[in-house]
């Protein structure tokens, strides 16, 4: 569903915004053949495996039928769009996706960025390496798994942050049986997750940055706090727009897995998100259109958000993905 | 080897890849036709079919290289003159996967069903005529089947008055139980419990005994829902009920449903039920059963010899045994009856020789049948003792997989109760059978049930029960209610809240269909 950002993300910044005159594609086509001919396959493959699926989207616009197929089902127009906003829970279950989206990026988005710069200010080598293997590591661990353990560390008998908790005079808390903490939860497990495995691209930017600025600024007198803040802050920023933008491309796109193993019946109220509803709705009730509908919302609203994003980053820092 | 294994592996996929691409309804019509001519010849002695099987779990199957060469395939193909394709749908994802194999159009010549002909799985295929009606040709070549199968089984299998399936059924529909650690019991003192008021007591001891988890809980009440049996008010798909003319679910019965809430409140507040039962899922429940923190719980009575053996690793001295169900106001109890279908299959309305596939199955329940799926082969699995049978119990745990494997997933058409033959040759064997057939026949409950589902059901997920799972606008309230969040005196608002999600919608309906007994199954006790 979500494929038009995922596409922008196979283009190398840049390439879109390069001019040709008219009449001079066709001699410049020929001219760089051979960068025409590498790229086929890549491009062949979002045609058929995105782009194609794409028109299976038409289904929100029918009754679908298994038997009958796209061909043969009845057009119903917007009528699967309109139940879905007229559900009693749509409300309820767009605020969880919206919040929880917005908490992610506002905390888990700059987690990496932070834990980048950090890292990169260590002196020590080995240390360095250490730490950046044992922080990406949660990564590969699967959502089952990160909820198995949550479900132990979270114990308000057994666990051992409630025994922390317990040190300091507070009470036990049911943090996965709680509608309260379970945003945070959700939040949390993710930045324990994938934090680490965020830093690879931002240490990545920031070895390519000059060490002759560093050392000038040093002469000028300027402490670690200011050359981080106007030296190596500057030289990430197109790599965090980068980032940020795509990122937003997917704010309503939390995740099924990592939400679904979460849940139970005390924290549903909060917890639930539009890809838990759609799952629940489509796969288990068998109701292929209506999700396909609540899908295409999610994703032209991603795509609306890329575009804005885009266009707002293109005017403010000139930064932008196309 | 594994490196020709995989390249192996690689080429058929490869090869399905590009059979998949290319245009579905022309070549799996164009292979059909094919494989018919070569086939023609030999159709007198050898039939060829393909079928597709749900793995269920099996260990033998799932971890089996190649289905068709097993070994047991091939003795069951030499006896009954077939030539089988068998085609695993995985367990976990059997229902996508079914919809998968209707939408792609790539349909085996018979498919394996799960309980009736418009179950989910079918994704309405039957009433899309994928697969024929089979009445005259068992009365041609399925009489054994026809008289061996219950009615009730076949009636499962008809739609619009014909029968479209083969069922495998199941003659006590009762599976779960209440299973006790009788050797805490003993230390009690205490009798066997009857009534709800007997059980907590016993819950009580169980409980100064130092007991962990006097009673096992479980997420969503799953496998932890005694209490809701005792005073009939499971929120599941099978339980609705007529009161005063009007179909209404079991749960409208508020005066019951409080009693049983406040039961489990009860057993919450004096710690006789975890307190965290709302996110125990199925592998710590039975982890923490088999280390001996348990006292008292919920499972299939079937498992009962294998979980013993287990539980006795740690626990050497524990006792399990499965006692009646403790019984409410109305002087019964138990679990939610199991459909009376298990496995089902259906033939493929573009396949040739169904009545081969009938005399197949047919087989199926014939006295050669029982005696090769339960005791294998003379010399290899048994021998002869005069007329006595002596079998080999497999011993290593993969060759009680494989003993699985030959008694019920290989022996598709069967009484599924319990392998009357393998479980009378041990005296535990012999005490189970007499817990299906003393206490589990005795009790469980069972309501009014739609076939096909309620549309208005399908609407919306969220008033949907499943057969052992409340919906999930109960449950919250449920769960929330023994928790002490909310005050179970509001049940009556709660019913009111799934009629105005779309419940009522699902109550026009009900009473139509009960009005016009249309697909209508009424309780079987």
């Amino acid at each position: 569903m979500s494929t038009k950002p995922e596409a922008a993300e196979a283009l190398p910044p840049g390439m879109g915004r390069r001019r040709v005159k008219s009449g001079g594609i066709a001699r410049l086509m020929w001219k760089y053949k051979a960068l025409y001919i590498i790229s086929l396959p890549g491009i062949l493959y979002f045609l058929i495996f995105k782009y194609i699926p794409l028109g299976g989207s038409i289904i929100a616009f029918q009754d679908y039928n298994i038997f009958k197929g796209f061909t043969g089902s009845e057009w119903v127009g917007f009528a699967h769009f309109k139940t879905m906003f007229e559900h009693y829970d749509f409300l309820r279950i767009l605020k969880n996706t919206v919040l929880i989206g917005l908490y992610d990026l506002v905390i888990a988005f700059p987690a990496p960025i932070i834990l980048a710069i950090l890292l990169n200010e260590l002196r020590l080598v080995l240390f360095k390496r250490v730490v950046q293997t044992v922080v990406y590591m949660p990564h590969f661990l699967s959502w089952v798994v990160i909820a198995g353990m949550s479900v132990a560390i979270l114990s308000p008998a057994t666990g051992i942050l409630n025994q922390l908790l317990g040190l300091f005079g507070i009470d036990p808390l049911y943090f996965l049986g709680d509608n309260r903490y379970i945003r945070s939860v959700l939040v949390g497990s993710g930045i324990w997750r994938d934090t680490g495995y965020g830093t690879i691209l931002y240490l990545a930017a920031l070895a390519g940055i000059n060490p002759e600025l560093y050392e000038a600024a040093e002469i000028d007198g300027a402490n670690r706090w200011k050359q981080t803040l106007k030296i190596t802050l500057p030289a990430l920023l197109p790599t965090i727009m980068i980032l940020f933008l795509l990122h937003i491309g997917k704010f309503l796109d939390f995740g099924f897995e990592r939400v679904w193993v979460f849940l139970n019946a005390l924290n549903t109220e909060n917890g639930e998100i539009l890809d838990t509803y759609i799952y629940r709705a489509g796969l288990l009730s068998q109701q292929y259109s209506y999700t396909t509908a609540v899908g295409l919302f999610k994703s032209v609203v991603g795509l609306v958000l890329v575009m804005a994003g885009n266009f707002f980053s293109k005017k403010t820092t000139g930064e932008s993905l196309y | 080897m594994k490196k020709w294994a995989s390249l192996l592996l690689a080429g058929v996929m490869a090869a399905g890849l590009l059979a998949g691409c290319s245009g579905k309804q022309e070549t799996s019509g164009g292979q059909e036709e094919s494989k018919e001519e070569t086939k023609q010849a030999a159709a007198d002695e050898v039939t060829k079919f393909s079928i597709s099987l749900r793995t269920l779990n099996f260990g033998h199957v799932e971890k089996s290289p190649d289905i068709n060469q097993d070994k047991w395939v091939k003795r069951l193909e030499e006896l009954t003159k077939t030539d089988l394709d068998i085609r695993l749908v995985p367990h976990k994802e059997y229902e996508q996967k079914m919809a998968q194999m209707f939408a792609t159009n790539d349909i085996p010549d018979v498919v394996q069903g799960q309980g009736g002909v418009t179950g989910k799985e079918m994704a309405g295929s039957v009433e899309a005529g994928v697969f024929m009606p089979l009445d005259d040709l068992l009365k041609e070549h399925g009489q054994n089947l026809l008289k061996k199968i219950p009615k009730e089984a076949w009636n499962r299998m008809t739609y619009q008055g014909k029968i479209y399936g083969i069922p495998e059924w199941l003659s006590n529909p009762s599976r779960r139980a209440t299973w006790i650690r009788k050797d805490l019991l003993d230390q009690t003192g205490l009798p066997v419990p009857k009534t709800v008021d007997e059980y907590l007591n016993v819950l009580r001891a169980f409980k100064k005994l130092g007991v962990e988890n006097p009673y096992m809980g479980r997420q969503d009440f799953k496998y932890a829902d005694t209490f809701f049996g005792a005073y009939d008010v499971f929120p599941y798909l099978s339980q609705f009920e007529e009161v005063n003319g009007e179909v209404q679910p079991k749960f409208f019965d508020s005066e019951n449903m409080m009693k049983a809430l406040s039961t489990y409140k009860t057993m919450y507040d004096e710690g006789l039920i975890n307190k965290e039962f709302a996110t125990i899922n199925p592998t710590t429940f039975k982890n923490t059963i088999l280390a001996g923190k348990a006292g008292m719980w919920s499972m299939n009575a079937n498992e009962l010899i294998q979980w013993e053996t287990q539980l006795k690793e740690s626990v050497p001295n524990a006792k399990l045994e499965i006692i009646p169900s403790p019984v409410g106001p109305d002087g019964k109890g138990g679990y939610y009856l199991y459909g009376d279908v298990n496995r089902s299959y259906f033939i493929n309305a573009k396949y040739k020789h169904p009545e081969k596939v009938i005399q197949f199955l047919d087989w199926m329940v014939s006295d050669e049948a029982e005696k090769f799926f339960t005791f294998g082969v003379e010399g290899e699995n048994y021998t002869m003792n005069g007329d006595k049978i002596d079998y080999k119990q497999p011993t290593d745990s993969q060759g009680v997989d494989e003993e699985r494997y030959r008694q019920s997933f290989l022996w598709l058409v069967q009484d599924t109760t319990y392998n009357k033959g393998s479980l009378s040759l041990t005296e535990e064997g012999r005490n189970l059978m007499s817990v299906f057939d003393n206490i589990l026949a005795n009790e469980g409950r069972d309501g009014m049930e739609f076939e096909p589902r309620l549309e208005a059901l399908k609407k919306n997920p969220d008033i949907t029960p499943l057969s052992d799972t409340p919906p999930p606008v109960l449950i919250t309230h449920m769960v929330k209610m023994v928790y002490g969040q909310e005050p179970i005196e509001n049940w009556p608002k709660v019913i009111e809240e799934w009629k105005s999600k779309g419940g009522k919608d699902v109550l026009a309906e009900a009473n139509e269909r009960f009005q016009k007994k249309e697909g209508v199954f009424l309780p079987r006790k």
